[in-house]
């Protein structure tokens, strides 16, 4: 089972504790460090570790069941879901990033710049992460 | 502000959870109620429902009326008008036997000073015919709670850990707790909130508790109820809040069409300088929207700290 310790939320944030969970395990499962068979902790293990409410765990767990992340296993454990069997395809990990671009194209209006002006830095950026990067 | 729209129907965004579910009978139930200090109302026509085994976050500024409403619901103040009922009874009739299904822990404590915390929890003992021992010597150990002291020589903390450690040692059906963690330390609180996620609320328990520290409350209440010129202007589950309100702030009539055309419920509205307005929305799919916003208008989400500040205006 994975390690408790890849599990943590915060407080105060305008992202509910179960969207959070729902998020992470995405991401998780997206790079491949989760795969597919690996049991996540019940919820009332990981309850207790976050100290939750359960209802807050079992909301995240039926969420990513309903969009194919994990499966119910018999014992009413979790586990991955089959076809997680490494990284994704780069389209559904792109989609990870949405929220992220999401808050950038917000600031980007608030500071009244262009569409264009916008892409042309974050290309630059792209680059230059690339550059540094060994 | 204008909550009047909202404390008409208080548990709304409630039914949403209990829908699947047949309504059990409330656990609490007030209709009506006003409360106060002889010529003071603090709680005017307040309507409230708590059901079987929700865990609510009770919210409000210092002086909304807090402990008048938990000491009212409890039958340990008489309302002015209306009517509180527990359990189904009307809360002055209420028989000994569900009385005892009743935990509370109050702000003051208003434990035997004079006796040792071992000889108090002997007289409690004898009250209650579902008295858990077992429980009991668990938490006084654990929380290093000493025994053979007299209580006023205790610490403000281990006081409080005691009068936790009183009310849930019956396992309550119903756990009322008016600032339960306002003496403890980080560890303290912790530790008392393990001890909810982990018995009290795995048994079922119907749990209100009012504090201040928003991020315990974010934790373990997934319900929260806003207390508010003496209504309860909102109760809901805290993540469906978080993810339906908005901060929409624009030129008033901005502001409104924005929230017209969205269909979203304008919770409450603040004026700001320069003729702006800031309204709370509620909107069907305020997640969704959030990123809509344009360059003189600006929709944003909110945290529960935001929620605070508005809904107990």
């Amino acid at each position: 089972m994975p390690d408790l310790e890849l599990f943590t939320v915060a407080t105060g944030s305008s992202e509910p504790i179960y969207r959070q969970l729902v998020e992470l395990v995405r991401r998780r499962i997206a790079a491949g460090q989760l795969r597919a068979g690996d049991e996540l902790p019940s919820v009332r293990e990981l309850a207790q570790s976050l100290v939750v409410h359960p209802m807050t765990i079992s909301k995240a767990y039926s969420l990513l069941e309903a969009e194919g992340q994990l499966e119910r296993r018999r014992g009413l454990s979790m586990v991955v879901a089959q076809q997680h069997r490494g990284a994704q395809h780069s389209a559904e990990r792109a989609e990870l990033l949405r929220p992220t671009l999401e808050r950038a194209a917000k600031e980007t209006l608030q500071l009244q710049l262009s569409a264009s002006q916008a892409l042309a830095l974050f290309k630059t950026i792209l680059r230059e992460t690339k550059d540094l990067s060994p | 502000m204008n909550t009047a729209a909202a404390a008409r129907r208080p548990d709304t965004a409630g039914l949403a959870l209990h829908a699947a579910l047949p309504a059990p009978e409330p656990s609490v139930e007030v209709e009506d109620l006003r409360a106060g200090y002889g010529a003071r109302t603090v709680l005017d026509r307040l309507d409230w429902q708590l059901h079987p085994g929700q865990v609510v976050g009770l919210l409000g500024r210092n002086g909304a009326g807090k402990t008048t409403l938990l000491e009212t619901l409890l039958g340990l103040r008489e309302p002015q008008a209306g009517s509180v009922r527990v359990f189904g009874q009307p809360v002055a009739e209420l028989a000994d036997s569900e009385r005892a299904r009743v935990g509370y822990v109050p702000q003051q404590s208003d434990l035997f000073e004079w006796l040792t915390p071992e000889q108090m929890l002997a007289y409690f003992r004898s009250f209650y015919p579902r008295w858990n021992s077992a429980k009991v010597e668990g938490l006084m150990s654990r929380w290093e709670i000493e025994r053979d002291k007299p209580i006023a020589r205790l610490s403000g903390g281990q006081r409080q850990r005691l009068s936790i450690v009183r009310a849930l040692a019956h396992d309550p059906d119903l756990l009322v707790l008016d600032e339960p963690v306002a003496s403890l330390d980080p560890a303290g609180r912790r530790d008392f909130l393990r001890e909810l996620v982990e018995q009290v609320i795995e048994r079922g328990t119907t749990v209100v508790f009012s504090t201040h520290i928003l991020s315990d409350l974010e934790r373990v209440a997934f319900n929260v109820a806003f207390l508010g010129g003496g209504r309860i202007a909102l109760h809901a589950p805290l993540d469906a809040l978080i993810e339906s309100c908005l901060r929409v702030v624009g030129t008033a009539a901005e502001v409104e069409a924005w929230c017209a055309r969205h269909g979203a419920q304008v919770l409450t509205r603040s004026v700001l300088a320069h003729g702006r307005l800031q309204a709370l929305a509620r909107g069907p799919a305020g997640d969704a929207l959030a990123s809509a916003a344009g360059a003189t208008l600006s929709v944003e989400r909110v945290t529960l700290e935001d929620l605070f500040l508005e809904l107990t205006r």
